[in-house]
């Protein structure tokens, strides 16, 4: 991924989707502190800035901005949030490539995602709390430990791999019981849920729901009820108001 | 590093339960996977090349079924005390995404970004009527969405499963 030709001259750096009845320039800067400009076409407009002649590499800073301007966004209104990362020729190809061909299904969406945020929650397990269950409950774990213990490591290597695999597979089995109860209790109070792959190995969750902003409230003193009940068996982050990102999608055209 | 600063974006917040840690979005850790990983694609356009970013979120589940972590889950067994009910200091929340370096995971992610963007798309063409649904996105990661019965009463029965097959 070079520096492309695509970058420099009028390439627009694309933030998202939003209703826009004309084209402007808003009192807020992009990626690179250029201003961002609403490229507007039939009451749909896209959030773009423009990207600089040398080209973008992106780090940390852009991140943070990309993620900034939908907030912003968000606070303003209804907005579709783009995946980081999409520059477009120029801003005819806004128009011509993005805003036109996709205008029914962003506007089905743009109404679809109005007054509801994303809210994103991931359980981490306490470890010890999770491992101490793992060893009571399974009897070829607890009997792999009490073999091991007092050995010297170079002597039981493949045994510790063996009880780690296996206590690793414990924690799957729990992780998608847990997963299933803790998505359960917090779906009620969601339009719809989204739920990803652990990205940590102790996590017990990571689900995206998409929330109505009248019931929030209602969503964050349920995620609290439960987090309670769980006594600090699972803790929770909480990431929100967010963007619709996980909830959003263009058909991919022919 | 990068640990420092993603607790340094948490807002420890207690709520009626101070077992949910808050943070009003823009933790980069908290919402990378999000910005990266889902959101509108269009097709055909040149994604900005990324760098020195440590994509921890989207490389982390490899490292989930590794020897390490095995050597790590029965070193932590083999150090629990049955007896005890006070929990050890073990490390921090984050640490074990940050181990390793940032600029193979960085290409690591690229690539799931590109297979993320070409992958194949799964239409969202459901109505809104009830009905909870389970399904794979069109990302590169296994994600399964299900929809609200219009809340209420949480029923778990009805789901139905489609899959992108990707």
């Amino acid at each position: 991924m070079a520096k492309g030709k695509a970058n420099g001259g009028g390439a627009r750096y694309v933030y998202g989707v939003v209703r826009a009845r004309r084209s402007s320039r808003l009192k807020q800067s992009g990626i690179r502190n250029a201003p961002i400009k609403v490229v507007a076409h039939k009451g749909i407009g896209a959030l773009t800035s423009d990207v600089p002649d040398d080209g973008l590499e992106a780090g940390r800073d852009e991140l943070l901005t990309h993620s900034g301007v939908l907030e912003r966004a968000l606070q303003r209104g209804v907005v579709l949030p783009m995946r980081f990362g999409i520059v477009m020729p120029d801003e005819g190809s806004v128009r011509d490539r993005l805003l036109e061909p996709h205008r029914e299904e962003l506007e089905a969406q743009l109404d679809e995602m109005d007054g509801k945020t994303e809210v994103n929650v991931k359980g981490i397990y306490d470890e010890p709390t999770i491992l101490r269950e793992v060893v009571e409950e399974d009897r070829e774990v607890g009997a792999l430990r009490e073999s091991i213990q007092g050995q010297p490591e170079d002597a039981t290597y493949f045994e510790r791999i063996r009880l780690g695999e296996l206590v690793s597979d414990a924690m799957g089995r729990k992780r998608a019981e847990d997963e299933r109860w803790i998505v359960d209790r917090l779906l009620p109070h969601a339009v719809a849920t989204e739920v990803g792959e652990p990205v940590h190995e102790r996590m017990a969750v990571n689900a995206s729901f998409l929330v109505e902003r009248r019931r929030r409230r209602a969503f964050d003193r349920a995620l609290d009820e439960l987090a309670a009940e769980l006594g600090g068996r699972i803790n929770f982050k909480y990431t929100g108001p967010l963007p619709p990102h996980s909830f959003v999608e263009l058909s991919v055209e022919a | 590093m990068a640990a420092t600063q993603q607790r340094g974006t948490m807002q420890p917040y207690r709520g009626g339960s101070g077992y949910v840690a808050r943070s009003s979005s823009s933790g980069l850790y908290d919402v990378l996977e999000l910005i990266l990983d889902k959101g509108l694609v269009i097709d055909v356009f040149v994604r900005v090349s990324l760098i020195g970013i440590e994509i921890l979120t989207i490389d982390a589940r490899i490292v989930i079924a590794s020897v390490d972590t095995y050597l790590r889950f029965a070193e932590a067994v083999n150090r629990l005390d049955l007896m005890s009910t006070e929990t050890q200091g073990l490390p921090e929340l984050m640490e074990g995404i940050t181990e390793g370096g940032a600029s193979s995971k960085t290409k690591g992610a690229i690539t799931g970004a590109k297979e993320a963007l070409f992958g194949g798309g799964d239409e969202d063409d459901e109505g809104d009527g009830g009905g909870q649904r389970t399904r794979r996105s069109s990302s590169s990661t296994t994600r399964r969405r299900r929809r609200s019965s219009s809340g209420g009463s949480s029923g778990g029965s009805s789901s139905r499963s489609k899959s992108s097959g990707s």
